[in-house]
């Protein structure tokens, strides 16, 4: 327990030097970027219906995080909360302007349990890089490019079938990848 | 569950995840398989995964942000310890007039090479649309007339086109006789049977045409071979088969077989005493669409009489080109207005030639 606390410590250290290097240099923002992308990412799909809305909202962010970084305060928090702040402004304002055209239910935005979706999801996402190669293709080609199973055995030169189970083991993979963190979260909890 | 069959399975309920995102398909599946919904609560969670694409160009378009010389953070602090030139328009255009609009750094350079390039384009455009109408529908067209209308001519002596007839009805056809003189106007007709013995003014029966021309024959109708007198068959005074008060077959007040007056045949022709039609209202042709797509050019020569009224009669084609050209020629010289050719003073038909030249530039 008191190695998880080290731990967490050190991470915010090393965070909050990441964001005074990247004050003064704004390239080294990049790193910034990468630790949290996928968990910023999360948080907006969870929340919006498809991936075009996703993209957009998470490029509004990270724009307006370079933007504002001077105006960062540490208040205890990890930056991903702040990003994660911004995230939600982003996302009121974008429902804001479509409100006229579409409804929008924002009574569910933080129902009991979303936080642990977010971090599913992210956990998830960090996941899939994880993969073997040709399982990580498959994966990237029928939910990134939505391609069907006949253009992907196409392009890798297998048949169908090989690729159904391909498809089949790489969720198989990322169950049993993700069972072993979840596990420990809860036994944390 | 075999293998197969549950990767087949898992393929469907992941083909209607992707493309009925609103179903609920988990849920289902749940009923039949444990393991199968386990696998398909990651797919559903898949379906917006993010783009690896997408995650590297947007770090590249942030990175590049970053290599800017100055920040959006600098433009602020900037602008707040520099006058603003123009703070009365940054509520109506921030974009362009405001220190940034909103998120990113106005670059006004932007504005000025956008508005070069748009007017740029905008230019091209129009000259290219200037060029295309022309090659399209202009074609030049060009009067040629037959003389050469800056240089004075020499009288006709015997002919200069145009003819006259006559006659009271008689049976018998004219009688040779001496010809009459050539005047500008005609006061009396020809006769060789005076009807009126006893006029009570005596004038000098004439004939129309240049008084500089000579007559051709020494009696009556030089053409005609009847010796008993006759007026001839035609109508309207004068001798001859004609009509209108001439002498022979044709059709006014001059000689021969022509009309209008004049002598020689046909109606006048420019030279001598006889002036050059103008013209003065004389719109281009069209193109025809067949000629235009085959890049076809060349010159209609039409053969026309410009009437006493100016206008254009009895048009006919001396040079043909083809494609359509020679009718659009036609159509567009039926148009034309002349200012009337001269006989001393006096306007009188003339045929003249004129070209009409295609051309595409």
């Amino acid at each position: 327990m008191k190695a998880l606390e080290n731990q967490k410590l050190e991470n915010q250290k090393d965070e909050r030097l990441q964001v005074e290097a990247a004050r003064q240099d704004p390239a080294r923002f990049a790193e910034l970027y990468e630790d949290n992308f996928e968990r910023v990412y999360a948080y907006i799909a969870h929340r919006v219906p498809n991936r075009e809305e996703a993209q957009d909202a998470t490029a509004d962010v990270f724009h307006q995080a370079l933007a504002g970084l001077s105006r960062f305060e540490w208040r205890g928090l990890p930056f991903v909360a702040w990003l994660l702040g911004i995230a939600a402004h982003v996302l009121s304002d974008r429902w804001r302007r479509f409100a006229k055209l579409r409804e929008v239910a924002t009574d569910d935005w933080e129902l009991p349990g979303a936080e642990d979706d977010v971090e599913r999801r992210t956990m998830l996402y960090q996941l899939v890089d994880t993969l073997p190669v040709d399982q990580r293709q498959v994966i990237l080609w029928r939910f990134v490019d939505q391609k069907s199973l006949r253009e992907a055995a196409t392009e890798l030169g297998r048949s169908e079938g090989a690729i159904k189970q391909l498809q089949l083991r790489a969720l198989q993979n990322l169950r049993d990848r993700m069972e072993g963190p979840l596990r420990q979260r809860r036994n944390h909890v | 569950m075999s293998n197969a069959s549950l990767a087949d399975q898992l393929d469907d309920a992941i083909e209607r995840i992707i493309t009925e995102p609103d179903s609920a398909p988990v849920s289902a599946a749940a009923k039949v398989d444990l393991k199968m919904a386990a696998l398909l609560g990651i797919a559903s969670e898949l379906r917006l995964l993010p783009d690896p694409r997408f995650r590297a160009a947007l770090k590249a378009e942030l990175l590049e942000k970053c290599e800017e010389p100055v920040g959006p953070q600098d433009v602020r602090r900037y602008s707040q310890t520099q006058p603003r030139r123009h703070s009365e328009y940054d509520a109506i255009l921030p974009s362009l007039f405001g220190a940034d609009g909103g998120t990113y750094p106005v670059r006004r350079g932007n504005f000025a090479i956008s508005a070069a390039i748009h007017a740029a384009m905008i230019a091209i455009v129009a000259i290219g649309g200037l060029v295309m109408a022309k090659s399209q529908f202009r074609s030049h067209a060009t009067t040629f007339l037959l003389t050469n209308l800056t240089y004075p001519m020499p009288s006709a002596v015997h002919k200069n086109g145009g003819g006259g007839g006559g006659g009271d009805r008689d049976k018998l056809a004219d009688s040779k006789g001496i010809l009459p003189r050539f005047e500008l106007a005609q006061m009396t007709s020809p006769a060789m049977v005076v009807r009126n013995e006893q006029p009570k003014l005596v004038v000098e029966p004439t004939i129309v045409g240049s008084p500089t021309l000579a007559a051709t024959a020494d009696n009556g109708n030089p053409l005609s071979t009847i010796l008993q007198p006759s007026n001839g068959a035609g109508f309207g005074g004068g001798i001859g088969a004609g009509r209108s008060g001439g002498v022979g077959s044709g059709d006014g007040a001059g000689f021969g077989l022509g009309y209008g007056g004049g002598n020689g045949g046909g109606v006048y022709r420019v030279g001598g005493s006889v002036s050059a039609p103008r013209p003065i209202y004389d719109p281009d042709p069209d193109y025809s669409d067949e000629a235009r797509k085959a890049k076809f050019q060349g010159s209609v020569v039409l053969w026309i009489i410009v009437g006493p009224d100016g206008k254009t009669h009895d048009i006919r084609v001396a040079r043909t080109l083809g494609m359509g050209l020679d009718e659009k020629a036609i159509e567009a010289v039926r148009e034309w207005k002349f200012q009337p050719a001269m006989l001393d003073g006096h306007p009188v038909a003339v045929q003249i030639n004129v070209e009409v030249r295609f051309r595409l530039y």
